[in-house]
Parts: structure tokens; sequence; C-alpha cells
């Protein structure tokens, strides 16, 4: 049983195997349905017949409609019409407008004038008046009417394709109806690309910018490369058999947000995380963050904000999975999260017993070099690295396996004789160039703990260590 | 990681300021005092390193400030720079709480309707419904792990709960090290007295 990013993973690559085929068809049709008119009936001859097997056509008051005014009734544009209304009534528009647009391209018996094509946007238009909420995703358009698909008409192709398709009833249709025509022609090639490079771009920036907040720690430089690979590499696997599908995504993520103020559902989502994607980072992002809604899935503001999260979680997740030891099989949410608490829960622990540890070693709790100082006036007469070393690694080197819970066993062997040999070293060091206690101790203190701690998280560097027995306190400052 | 040896240093830094600090101020401790105390130089030292970018190295040093005693290591340790950002964001914390705190009343009241409707659907897709609680369970579960986990939603749990443990395994190490020099250097002198 698999967490619920799982079941809904699931659930989605079964949709979209079941969407995909007429949407890929029809998106593949489309542009040459444009561009070869001819053949323009046959496609959508072979196009209806399949959509004809896959859903079962219903007959509306608008397919009425558009037949009465539109079309000269045929029996090809009557099963073209079906699969798209039914496919308009389950998953919102799938963009008729667009359709509309492209049969009077392809079938030049009809009028192609402008007009028929405001028209047919209007009739389109019977899904009801959500249309100006379906520009409400693509940032200023809502605002600005059409003049962000004008000012970007390749940058985001479906949002154009889509803005247009919507916009023509709400705002001026008979100036801009030639535009989508145009709009979709051009783009619509590159709605696979752009679309799948935009979502990129979204989530992508979405991960970098939700790791900006790690941006100041050190890890984040590494993690945000990461997470935006992982990112980058996720929406082409998930995201590039669903472009085709896009466009009725955002239809149907669109449609329902009827009444709604239309920046909350955005903001929604983003305000859940308390951040958005910063519109200066790229000329190319909108102001909120993009969410596709799939077919067949609640598309209300809460599921698609709730989306959106269990999307990024996921992301996470992968990320987890190198971080946590013995996680990459895992998958699930819930075995993730079982195993970030196994290991934090370890970690905090070993913290628990280590300062158990250094509470027990050190009776005067003195980390400072004194006692240290004192030690080695005691420990000046021990050599380099003699046999006692070796003699007292291998005991330690027991107990050190013995308390090493996680990772600490083997390395940690390793690190011991290594901090012992450093010590030594340092000490030796110390006590010969030791001359003035004031000055000197707070930087070779810092010094030889660095090294210390260096020495177990380089364990390549034990050979130099060596080599400092001979060298001065000033010579420690320059290691690294 | 070389990412994280800046964060080791100055993690290492830190704590042994603050240990310094522990160590002057009383004489006698006995072993479970000194404990409490390393473990508290270690975790405020780590949460400084931070430099107050994550919200639970927030979350530990208001929990550390909220003992009085502490205060002064605390502040030594921050530094005086840094003692603004912090209240200011102390302030944040104190109010993000409050948000907290309305959100979960008003999921309360909400689930409540919510489980009498789901009563029916449950029953179709219980392996989703079992998956939830689960995930559910382990969520506030990871909460109480992650130093000021309530505060958070689940998406900033799970990044913070990487931050921690980055951190922590940084903390974990350095502490090691030390712990087996200082054993070492036990082990060596106790050799050499008998010698």
């Amino acid at each position: 049983m698999g967490g619920e990013g799982e079941i809904d993973g699931g659930n989605r690559d079964d949709e979209q195997m079941h969407y995909n085929p007429m949407v890929d068809s029809f998106d593949h049709t489309a542009p040459t349905i444009w561009d070869h008119h001819p053949t323009n009936s046959q496609n959508l001859g072979a196009f209806c017949d399949m959509n004809m097997q896959n859903i079962a056509t219903t007959s509306s008051s608008s397919l009425g409609f558009y037949k009465g005014n539109l079309f000269a009734p045929t029996r090809n544009l009557d099963a073209c019409w079906g699969p798209t209304d039914s496919a308009v009534k389950r998953g919102g528009m799938f963009f008729p407008p667009g359709a509309s647009a492209v049969l009077p391209h392809g079938l030049s018996q009809f009028p192609t004038d402008s007009g028929f094509i405001e028209r047919a946007a209007r009739l389109s238009s019977f899904s009801g008046g959500s249309f100006e909420n379906v520009i409400i995703p693509f940032g200023n358009v809502h605002e600005s009417g059409l003049n962000p698909y004008r000012n970007r008409p390749q940058v985001q192709p479906q949002e154009g394709f889509v803005g247009n398709g919507f916009k023509s009833p709400s705002g001026d249709g008979s100036k801009e109806t030639p535009l989508p025509v145009d709009c979709l022609t051009d783009d619509g090639r590159q709605a696979k690309q752009g679309g799948s490079s935009f979502s990129g771009n979204n989530l992508a920036g979405e991960a970098e910018y939700s790791g900006g907040g790690d941006e100041n720690s050190n890890e984040g430089l590494g993690s945000k490369k990461r997470r935006s690979d992982q990112d980058t590499e996720y929406n082409q696997v998930k995201r590039s058999p669903q472009t085709p599908s896009e466009i009725t995504k955002n239809n149907n993520e669109c449609q329902p947000k009827g009444e709604n103020n239309p920046s909350s559902v955005a903001n929604k989502s983003s305000g859940k995380h308390g951040k958005q994607v910063s519109p200066s980072s790229d000329a190319q992002k909108e102001e909120y963050i993009h969410v596709r809604a799939r077919r067949g899935q609640a598309t209300n503001s809460h599921s698609l904000a709730e989306r959106v999260r269990r999307e990024k979680i996921s992301e996470r997740m992968k990320f987890l999975q190198d971080l946590v030891p013995g996680c990459s099989k895992v998958t699930g949410k819930a075995v993730m999260l079982d195993e970030i608490i196994n290991y934090v829960q370890s970690l905090q622990r070993q913290v628990e017993f280590l300062s158990m540890k250094l509470a027990t070693v050190n009776p005067r709790m003195d980390f400072n070099l004194e006692g240290l100082m004192a030690k080695e006036s005691m420990e000046s007469r021990l050599g380099p690295s003699g046999s006692l070393g070796t003699d007292m690694a291998m005991p330690y080197a027991l107990n050190q396996s013995q308390m090493a819970i996680m990772q600490g066993g083997i390395p940690g062997v390793g690190r011991s004789s290594d901090a012992r040999r450093t010590v030594n070293s340092h000490l030796m060091s110390i006590s010969g160039g030791f001359k003035d206690p004031a000055s000197q101790v707070p930087s070779t203190w810092d010094d030889e703990l660095h090294n210390i701690v260096q020495m177990g998280l380089h364990p390549s560097t034990p050979i130099s260590s060596q080599n400092l027995g001979s060298t001065t306190p000033g010579h420690l400052k320059a290691e690294p | 990681m070389h990412t994280s040896s800046k964060l080791t240093k100055e993690f290492t830094k830190k704590w042994l300021k603050g240990l310094q600090i522990c160590c002057s101020s009383k004489k006698d401790m006995d072993v479970l005092e000194r404990k409490k105390k390393i473990k508290l130089c270690a975790d405020i030292a780590l949460a400084s390193a931070k430099n107050a970018t994550t919200s639970w190295s927030i979350a530990l040093i208001s929990e550390a400030k909220k003992n009085d005693e502490n205060e002064i290591l605390v502040d030594n340790l921050l530094g005086p720079e840094s003692r603004f950002k912090q209240q200011n964001i102390i302030r944040q914390m104190n109010s993000c709480h409050k948000r907290v705190r309305s959100k979960k009343i008003l999921k309360k009241s909400c689930s409540i309707s919510q489980r009498m409707k789901k009563m029916g659907p449950p029953k179709s897709n219980l392996a989703a419904y079992i998956a939830k609680r689960l995930v559910k369970k382990r969520t506030q579960v990871l909460q109480r792990l992650v130093p000021g986990g309530e505060s958070m939603d689940e998406f900033s749990l799970i990044k913070e709960a990487l931050d921690y443990i980055l951190s922590l395994r940084v903390q974990v190490d350095v502490m090691r090290n030390l712990a087996n020099a200082t054993e070492v250097l036990n082990q060596s002198n106790s050799s050499n007295v008998f010698d």
C-alpha cells in the first residue's frame, strides 16, 4: 500500500492514459487542419470516429445551436461536436472556440469571417460566465484584458491560447479573434515544448524560490540545485505527456472559480506556503503558482492548493530520500515520514548520548585549552604515534563501534585514530611553540578544534597531520 | 559535505564559547547537570549558527530563552547585532502561534462536520483513507520532534525537518570528535600516570 502520493499519482496516470489519446489526436490534427485545408474533413472525420468510439456523444442545446446557425449539419460535424461537447461537459471547455476556429478554416464551405468566429466564441460561453475567471491564473490578464496576451504571445502559448478562446466573448471579440487563430497556428506546435518548459520554469522557480529560504544556509546551495534538477526531471517526466491536455486542464481548473475572488485561489495556494514566485526573478513567470488541474479530479480551490502542496511534498520526499540513509527504495509518504522520524529520533538520541559522554569525560567541564594544556605537559613524553597509539586505538575502536549508531561505526574508527594523532601532534607543537598563553590560546584552540573536526570530515588528511609535529602554531593557522 | 563545513566551524566556535561561559559560571555540577549544559550549549550554538534563517532554529532559541538562566548564555552566543533581529523574529513566531492556534480551532470545528460527510466515501477508497491517517499521525510525530514544528504546515515541516537533519548531523559529528579527542586524551593521561 502506497502513500497518498502514490495513490493519487496512480489515479492521475489512469485518467491521463484515458484522456490523452483524444487530446493528442486533436492537438496533432489542429495545426494540420489549419495548414492543409483539403485534408481537414478527413482528419476531422477520423478524429471524430475515434472519439465516437471513446466517448458517448450527447447532444445539447448548444450543439443544436451550432448546427442551426453555423454549420450545415453533416454527420461528421455532429460527431465532432458531440464528443467535444461531452468533453466540455465532463472537463470544462475543450476549447470549442478553438474548435470552431478550426472547423471554419478546415471546412472551407463555412463562413470563415471573424464575425463567425466571434459568434462561435460567444456561443461557447454557454458554459457560463466563468471565462473571466479563466484568465485568473494567468496573472495580469484579468486586469489588463488581452494585453498580457499580446505582450507575451509566445512565452506562454497555452495561456494565450486559452485566454483568447475565452476572452473573446468577454472582451472585444472581433478584434482579437483573428489572433487566437494565429496563436493557435503558431503555438499549437509549440504548446508541448512551451507547456513543459513553462511548467518546468514555474515549478522549478517555485522550488528555487522556496529553496530561497535555505539560501543563506550552506546546505541550501547544494540542495537548491538538487531540487531544481529534480523538479525539471520530474516535470519533464510528468508534464510532457500532459501538455496536450494542459489546455483542457487549465479550463478545468479555471471554470469553477466563478464567484471567488480571482486572485484568491492562487493567493491561497501561494499563501499557504507563505511565498510566491517572485516576478522579478524571471520575466516569463507569473505572479501566481500555476496549477494543472487534472481531468476528473475536483477542481475547487481547496483541492488545487492541496495538489500544489502535495506535489511539492513529493519533490521534497525525493530529496529526503538522498538524505536519509536507506530510503532509496522506499516510496510513499507514510513510509518516508516514518524513516525521517526514525532518523531524527536517532540523531537526537546520539546528541544526548554524546553530551552525556562529554559530561562524564570532562569532570570539570573545561573544554578549553587549559585542561588540554595541563594534559599535554604529561603527554610531551609521547611520540607522534608510538606503539602506544595502536594499543590505544584497538580498545578504543571497539568502544567506538559499540557506541556508533548510524554511520559512525567504521569511519569512526578512522576518526578516532586520526583525532588522536592530531591531538598528539597538535599538543606537541603547541608545547614546542607555546610562549604567550593569552594571545595564542584562542587561535591555536580554534585551529586545533577545526583540525579535529576536519579530521573527521576529511580522513584523507591524516598524513598532513603527521607533519604537524614539527610545525609551529603559526603553521597550524595555514592548515585548511 | 563541503557545504556544511562552514556550519561546522560556526557551530564549533559557538559551542566552545558557550561551554566556556557555562563552566565559568558554576564550579561543581553533577553529571546530569553537566550533560544538560553541554546539550543546551550545543543546541543553542547550532541554532545560532544558522543565523535565524530557518524557523526551527528560531523556535529552538525562543524556547531556550524562556528559561531565564539561559538568557545570558543565549545573548552572548548570539551576539549583539542579531539580538534585535531575534526579538523581531520571536514576535513573529508568537503571532504565528496565534494564527496556528486559530487555524487549529477552525479545523477542529470543520473536521467534525467533514467526518460526518466522510462516512460514505471512505468505504469506497479505504486504502487511501488509511494512508491519509497514517501520514497524518506521522506528521504529528514529526511535528513534535522538530523544534517549532507545531506551527508549521506539512510542506514547510518537511523542509524544516530536512534542514534540521543536516544540522543534527553536523552537531553529532562535532560532538563525537570532541568526545573522542577528550577520551583519548584521558586514556593517554591515565596510561601516562600508570607509567
